[in-house]
């Protein structure tokens, strides 16, 4: 009976009990789709037909493969854009947004809704709104002596007209995230900046922001790795065009597997991406963990 | 990870005997009042041309969603309809199963939702305060599930859901998503950024580990339980490609993909299909709305270690 | 201690179980997609169409139909129930894809034409090849630009569902106020190319002619008409080389550079938004190149349809079509035959003339076009009695091949490319036939 109990209370036993649920769910359904998709790299096959193994040809054939270095080159780029300024900006609405006026409910509602707006909704209003010759955007800046731009229109612009527009559908994520944060944030701290005599930027800049560095670390990482899987809104909207202009690679990777039946070269280009992802996500951990602790 | 833990105001809490008797700091609440003898905040000055470039968007759908499909047919659009329709919400409620598809939506995502909760704060405990074998190897093969994409796992997901007969069902929605990396991820990151002595001195006291859990640590947890709850709500809501390739009846549509079933054969039916987006909206954003005081009081009132 | 183990009891006897058992609960609650053959004979059904049903009951023509064909068909077979699933065209293969890796494929699809080449290769497509070869199909009755889009590789793997063609649609309206006479029958590209520029004002933004520019098939095909019509083609005829960067392949190409160069052409990048029809509707375009789909969309403009013109004068006015088809997927030879039985009576002379009376669609076989009813057509839909005459300029189809998606990719990147101006059009037709042999060679 001692030997039982002594099993029940051990820390191997509380730890797996615990953790057994989700981390069953997730091998199901997250582990062995990846296996199989591993699998899938080393095969040309276009799902349909029964398929023929190929061992690493569709891991050769990525260098030299024109239009996967232009996904490559576009999703870091977007992503090199998208991460910094969404979390930067979210952070300066949340302050924003931290305030205790009146109607702060309802601007924070307003920041809210453009997250839960449905992709086809937001992928038909851009459209509109940055149209080259018809565009509200194009016609307010008209107004003001600039433009017309060509935004989705233009080889140079799109992938810049990408940016805007997932920044301003996902931004109030950040938001919530930083207000949540702030919230937290002891009135006792900020007192004690304001009785050594700091100012409203000196009390942001040194103690606001670095408390607020595991907030950060989290949207950075998680803003990157959603960032790099980029998908809908060029599905929707620019289907990789004009042209090739936003081919990101979740889009060219979709594209072949499911346009062009070539599921094994996708798999392989998918594959390459998880590796990218997690190295990033690695450095970015290790070097927000030094920042976070140095900074607190 | 929104940690509100002051690493620096550890020393205080050193004493256990202390922490639990010492009394807590005033809690963190909403800033003072501010603009207090003016009428008017300088920060409106900021809040107006952001909320307007949130919005600006918006006017357009629900003008749309009350013109007649003739008026959509135009580019640029037309912001001033001559006539107005605002039957097409009638239209959209009685001739496709809306109410069902907002029901799913819901159910789906109040399951997930308290699944992730439940089970990725109990994984996360585990990792972050729990020696057991094999740790750090299952902690990295979790997190890499986020780093693949969805449309290169979908069709073995697919063949597992069906094994499992749930295809086309609700349950086919929820299950797979029932547990998240990011949730975990989460949970063991916060778990971390607490003291551990509270958790130890409740052990002595001959609590189990899960015990400690929902006693102990949840209680202390409130950020982070509500940022796992409004990812994994906006994750579910926003879910289309998932629930596209498995669920088959309209009746089993969720909203998302209900909304597809406006772009027609050749055309889209723009006017009917903002009216639905206008009422696949209002209940959340009046939710988020209402909830916000919960969010903030209920975060500044539990979050707090001093 | 005996207070935790309760608390942990509870949670553990209600909490998760509760949580589990209303996932489960969602489960129980509804069927699966696939259809069944039941003990007393009754064959279910399972057909996926991508008819979108009401709302709004304006746009519900061809739903409402089909299920209107489905009751009549039920009622001469009672035994055979058909479920009809709405499955939006565009997700089709994709959707049918998954299916069929997990057992759940419908019994009858409906599948772009464009998709047939891949479908053929699943081993659960039905080949139609000799059964078609029965009086009761009909086979020859379909157009020829039918029957060659339903076959791949010599095998008939569907039957026609739905024919279209290119024609010019213009507008009546602006063609009257630039003092432009209507396009005759006999026009020629330069005649439209100057019909475009009178067209063309700036300072209102209104353009003389759109295309769509985003480099898919949609753009493809449309110069797919124009290859022809200059007496060029995509691929020699065992498609073994692509020879679309012939000189009849810059040519066309070439009179479109020009348009855009006099800024008569409306470079549509998102055609797929319907924007080009919006554009249309609002009297910014002088003409579109569209098919008989689209003429709902033009409620507010008067206009015209006629056939594409040619280069020369009395030169070909070859056009494209791109028919979708309905596939059959074996289920067991009972609903198999079922399928077919309804296939069968949905493809005849009268079910069709009486869905093209009600829809608007082109009806699929040849005879329909010559029964007395089918006078009314045009008078219910006007303009589509051109559509209809046109079918006869159909000659050809794409080339039925699984490579074909990524020679398309490669040649609708050439034309953006040389529209543009990033490329001259013999040379972007080169790198994109260059690029097209090494996909053929290979195996795609």
């Amino acid at each position: 009976m001692t030997r039982v109990r002594r099993i029940l209370e051990s820390d191997n036993f509380s730890g797996w009990a615990l953790a057994f649920p989700a981390v069953f769910l997730i091998f199901v359904f997250g582990i062995v789709p990846i296996v199989w998709s591993a699998l899938l790299s080393f095969q040309r096959t276009n799902l349909l037909s029964p398929p023929q193994w190929i061992g690493l040809a569709n891991y050769r054939a990525l260098p030299s493969d024109p239009l996967f270095r232009q996904s490559v080159v576009h999703s870091l780029v977007y992503t090199a854009l998208f991460v910094p300024l969404s979390v930067a900006g979210g952070l300066f609405a949340a302050v924003a947004l931290n305030r205790r006026i009146r109607g702060i409910f309802l601007y924070r509602t307003a920041v809210f809704v453009p997250v839960v707006l449905s992709t086809i909704a937001t992928a038909i209003m851009f459209l509109w709104l940055l149209d080259p010759n018809f565009g509200l955007i194009n016609f307010l800046l008209s107004k003001v002596g600039l433009g017309p731009y060509g935004f989705f229109d233009s080889t140079s612009g799109a992938l810049y007209s990408i940016v805007g527009m997932t920044i301003w559908g996902w931004i109030g994520f950040d938001v919530i995230v930083y207000l949540a944060a702030l919230q937290g944030i002891p009135a006792s701290l900020i007192e004690a900046a304001e009785i050594d005599g700091a100012r409203a930027w000196g009390k942001f800049r040194h103690v606001t922001v670095p408390l607020l560095g595991p907030a950060t670390l989290f949207l950075v990482v998680w803003s990157t790795i959603n960032a790099l899987q980029l998908f809908d809104e060029v599905y929707f909207l620019t289907k990789g065009g004009p042209g090739t202009a936003t081919y990101v690679v979740v889009y060219y990777l979709y594209n072949l597997a499911f346009a062009q039946g070539i599921a094994g070269y996708a798999a392989a280009i998918a594959y390459v991406l998880l590796v990218a992802i997690m190295a990033l996500t690695l450095i970015q951990l290790w070097v927000g963990r030094r920042w976070v602790h140095y900074a607190s | 990870m929104t940690g509100d833990t002051i690493p620096g105001a550890r020393p205080a809490s050193r004493d256990k005997a202390d922490a639990r008797t010492r009394k807590q700091p005033r809690p963190r609440r909403e800033p003072r009042e501010e603009g207090g003898r003016f009428l008017f905040s300088p920060w409106h000055l900021v809040l107006i041309p952001l909320a307007v470039v949130m919005l600006v968007p918006m006017v357009w759908m629900l003008v749309t969603s009350l013109e007649t499909l003739n008026e959509t047919r135009h580019f640029p659009p037309v912001l001033l309809p001559h006539t107005l329709a605002p039957g097409n919400y009638a239209q959209v409620l009685q001739q496709a199963p809306f109410a069902r598809w907002f029901l799913n939506t819901l159910i789906v995502t109040v399951v997930t939702v308290a699944g992730n909760l439940l089970l990725c704060a109990m994984a996360g405990y585990a990792f972050a305060r729990i020696k057991f074998f094999g740790r750090e190897v299952v902690f990295i093969l979790v997190l890499a599930t986020l780093m693949i994409p969805f449309q290169v796992v979908m069709i073995p997901t697919f063949i597992i859901v069906k094994h499992l007969g749930l295809i086309n069902t609700l349950g086919g929605l929820i299950v797979p998503n029932l547990a998240q990396a990011f949730g975990i991820f989460l949970f063991r990151q916060f778990f971390r950024t607490l003291p551990v002595e509270l958790e130890e001195a409740a052990r002595i006291d001959g609590a189990s580990r899960i015990g400690v859990l929902f006693r102990i640590v949840l209680p202390l947890s409130g950020p982070v339980l509500a940022t796992v709850a409004v990812i994994t709500f906006l994750y579910t809501w926003n879910d289309f490609l998932w629930p596209l390739i498995t669920i088959y009846s309209p009746n089993n549509m969720t909203l998302q993909l209900g909304l597809t079933t406006f772009e027609g054969t050749h055309q889209t039916v723009t006017n009917l299909l903002m009216a639905a987006n206008v009422m696949s909206l209002l209940p959340v954003v009046l939710l988020f709305f209402l909830a916000q005081r919960y969010f903030i009081r209920g975060i500044a009132s539990t979050g707090l270690k001093g | 201690m005996g207070r935790t183990r309760t608390r942990r009891r509870i949670m553990w006897r209600i909490g998760v179980p509760a949580a589990v058992a209303l996932a489960l609960l969602a489960a129980a609650c509804t069927s699966n997609g696939t259809g069944s053959t039941s003990a007393n004979g009754t064959v279910n059904l399972v057909m996926w169409m991508g008819y979108t049903p009401p709302p709004p009951v304006s746009q519900s023509a061809e739903y409402l139909s089909l299920k209107h064909i489905v009751a009549d068909f039920t009622k001469l077979h009672p035994k055979i129930h058909i479920r009809m699933v709405y499955v939006n065209n565009d997700f089709a293969l994709q959707k049918a894809t998954v299916a069929l890796q997990g057992g759940q494929q419908p019994d009858i699809s409906y599948q772009y034409g464009t998709n047939m080449p891949q479908l053929a290769s699943t081993p659960q497509l039905v080949n139609l090849t000799n059964l078609v070869k029965q009086p009761q199909y009909g086979w020859n009755d379909f157009f020829v630009g039918e029957r060659d889009v339903a076959t791949v590789s010599g095998k008939t793997l569907g039957l026609p569902a739905l024919v279209d063609n290119l024609a010019v649609v213009y507008n009546k309206t602006l063609f009257a106020q630039h003092h432009l006479a209507p396009p005759a029958a006999n026009w020629t590209w330069s005649q439209l190319a100057a019909d475009a520029k009178a067209i063309t004002n700036p300072s209102q933004k209104i353009f003389g002619l759109t295309f769509p520019a985003d480099g898919s098939e949609t753009t493809v095909w449309e110069y797919e008409a124009m290859l022809w019509e200059a007496g060029g083609n995509i691929l020699t005829p065992n498609n073994s080389k692509a020879i679309f960067n012939s000189a009849a392949g810059v040519r066309a190409l070439t009179t479109l550079r020009q348009m855009q160069q006099a800024h008569s052409l409306y470079l549509d990048f998102h055609p797929d938004a319907g924007k080009s029809e919006e554009l249309f509707n609002s009297g910014k375009l002088g003409m579109i190149i569209t098919g008989p789909w689209d003429l709902s969309s033009f409620p507010n403009v008067h206009y015209g349809v006629q056939i594409m013109p040619s280069f020369d004068p009395g030169g070909s006015h070859q056009t494209i079509s791109g028919p979708d088809n309905w596939v059959v997927f074996n289920n067991g030879q009972t609903r198999v035959n079922a399928s077919l039985e309804f296939l069968r009576y949905l493809t005849s002379p009268s079910v069709l003339l009486a869905n093209s009376l009600a829809t608007g669609d082109l009806p699929t076989k040849a005879s329909v076009l010559k029964m007395p009813g089918f006078a009314q057509f045009d008078k219910k839909y006007p303009g589509e009695g051109v559509f209809a005459q046109n079918l006869s300029n159909v000659h050809q189809a794409r080339p039925q091949i699984p490579q074909y998606p990524r020679v398309s990719s490669s040649l609708g990147q050439a034309i953006v490319a040389a529209l543009l101006g990033q490329s001259t059009p013999q040379a972007a037709l080169n790198s994109a036939a260059q690029q097209s042999d090494t996909y053929l060679t290979t195996g795609g």
